[in-house]
């Protein structure tokens, strides 16, 4: 026990701060968003219960080259990364793994985040062009 | 499990005193039924991970022109789907609630801040719903 | 008919002779129902073992001394019925997550420091002299941290919280309770210097929300909200215009 730690840490870790901030938003979007795409895209569309936008090339690609569309997607897919991250970075400290607390740790995992944040957006601008049909 | 000396300055005529530190066993999340729960509902963030990176997949896809584009039919897909909705519908339900702890306005009570987060749950899920089984053909 | 009995088995640990602690099993008299396991043991000590060290005090869950590991739960125990496990046997142990000093005797000092750390006291930029009066509180700004005064240190819920097993800098749920308590008083002006410490690295950021302190508090003290709504407040005033002003 350090009973100086206090001492050398004594300010407030705004880094620490903006990855909770993150994780938070991310916990949100991924609770009221995510279950009913998996449903509906998922094992709906599939079983072929009911007809699904992504079934089809034309209602797809209609659907994704909406400028609303491509920006409500970005939110779902991204944001949820950064709750993923933290998540999965404590979980490896509860499994016994100290290092995950690291600062290298703490790059690969929110580095990771933001690296599949410009992933998703540089698929959404490339792969079907804006449109508004 | 080891035995580490207390103190770190050794006095001669006052050994240190002795304390047993003991270790956080690896497996303690198994030994209680509440730290199991919250190591599942931690985990959930990677089935949910691994849907979202196929559904940016599926996105991607579409670049390939019609004649390329198939959309995912497998039993094996399907089988995943379901077994990442039940992780999702667990983070859902375990998130939801617990923002009701942490969210406190002046004179409304917890239990109607947590309602009204599934109610928007629900709400959203019925637009998004629309919204993919509307635009089909 | 036969005496009643019942087996319990305790840590015993001398730091001159044992590299380890070990269990040991007593069998006593469970001779009226409101016995508890701190009778249990003053029966051992008294009657059969007087070198088993445990501290102890009140013996009506006010001085929060003790508190140990009752089958692996953190309990009071004062406030742990015999009859609530007999038949079964009783494992008592020292506190989770904490120095073993002797038997069921833990070493408390890192909890002491951390509790000093946040300022567990009314914090006033400039004191009023005595003949200006009482500060004044309505019944709704009592309400408002009424629950986290509640807290009698007895450390039950570092012994719940794996984060602060797996990392001892972490400062820990009673002491963010408590720094709360405060931050939420209306007399209180001394967010700003306690905010440091909370928020730091190993401040309420490490909290992943096990909630398990909350559910072991024998004071219906909620640790984990303290946390949480620390988290949020911080980020609030951080994150929102003008959230970094007094008041």
């Amino acid at each position: 026990m350090n009973h100086d730690g206090h001492a050398k840490n004594s300010r407030t870790a705004y880094t620490h701060l903006l990855w909770w901030f993150l994780f938070a938003q991310g916990g949100v979007i991924a609770a009221i968003l995510v279950p009913i795409h998996v449903l509906v895209q998922g094992i709906l569309g599939p079983l072929g219960i009911v007809r699904v936008v992504d079934r089809h090339y034309d209602t797809w690609i209609r659907i994704v080259g909406n400028p609303i569309v491509k920006l409500y997607l970005l939110v779902l897919i991204a944001v949820p990364f950064f709750h993923f991250a933290h998540r999965l970075r404590y979980l490896l400290v509860d499994l016994g793994v100290p290092a995950a607390r690291s600062v290298p740790a703490q790059v690969i995992f929110y580095g990771g985040a933001v690296v599949i944040t410009a992933v998703t957006i540089w698929v959404l601008l490339t792969t079907v062009p804006i449109s508004f049909g | 499990m080891k035995a580490l000396g207390g103190a770190e300055a050794a006095d001669s005529t006052h050994p240190p005193p002795r304390v047993y530190k003991p270790e956080m066993p690896r497996g303690w999340w198994l030994r209680q039924r509440h730290y199991f729960l919250y190591i599942i509902r931690e985990f959930t963030a990677l089935p949910m991970a691994l849907w979202l990176l196929w559904l940016l997949y599926e996105i991607q896809r579409a670049s390939n022109g019609p004649k390329g584009y198939y959309p995912p039919s497998s039993p094996a897909f399907i089988v995943f789907s379901i077994i990442v909705l039940a992780f999702a519908l667990y983070h859902t339900y375990t998130f939801l609630s617990l923002a009701g702890v942490i969210i406190h306005i002046k004179g409304v009570p917890s239990r109607l801040i947590v309602l009204s987060q599934f109610a928007a749950w629900l709400v959203a899920s019925a637009v998004i719903a629309a919204v993919l089984i509307g635009f089909a053909r | 008919m036969a005496e009643k009995r019942i087996t319990v088995r305790a840590t015993r640990f001398d730091p001159a002779k044992d590299k380890a602690p070990r269990l040991q099993s007593y069998d006593i008299p469970f001779a009226d129902e409101s016995m508890v396991v701190l009778d249990a043991l003053n029966h051992i000590k008294a009657h059969v073992d007087g070198s088993l060290s445990y501290r102890w005090s009140c013996r009506m869950g006010i001085c929060g001394s003790c508190g140990m590991m009752i089958n692996g739960i953190p309990k009071l125990t004062c406030n742990a019925f015999l009859r609530d496990y007999w038949p079964r046997s009783i494992t008592v142990e020292p506190l989770n997550n904490f120095p073993i000093v002797r038997d069921l005797v833990i070493d408390m000092e890192d909890f002491m420091h951390k509790l000093k750390s946040i300022k567990p006291w009314i914090i006033r930029k400039q004191e009023y002299p005595l003949g200006a009066g009482e500060h004044r509180q309505t019944m709704d700004q009592i309400d408002e941290f009424r629950q986290f005064s509640e807290c009698i240190n007895c450390m039950l819920c570092y012994a719940a919280c794996p984060v602060y097993g797996l990392n001892n800098e972490f400062l820990g749920p009673a002491a963010t309770a408590l720094a709360r308590r405060y931050d939420l008083d209306s007399r209180d002006q001394g967010i700003k210097e306690r905010l440091p410490v909370l928020a730091n690295s190993e401040g309420v950021w490490e909290c992943s929300f096990v909630g398990e302190c909350s559910v072991v508090c024998p004071k219906g003290v909620d640790p984990a909200k303290a946390i949480q709504q620390t988290k949020l407040d911080t980020t609030m005033r951080f994150v929102l215009p003008y959230g970094n002003r007094e008041e």
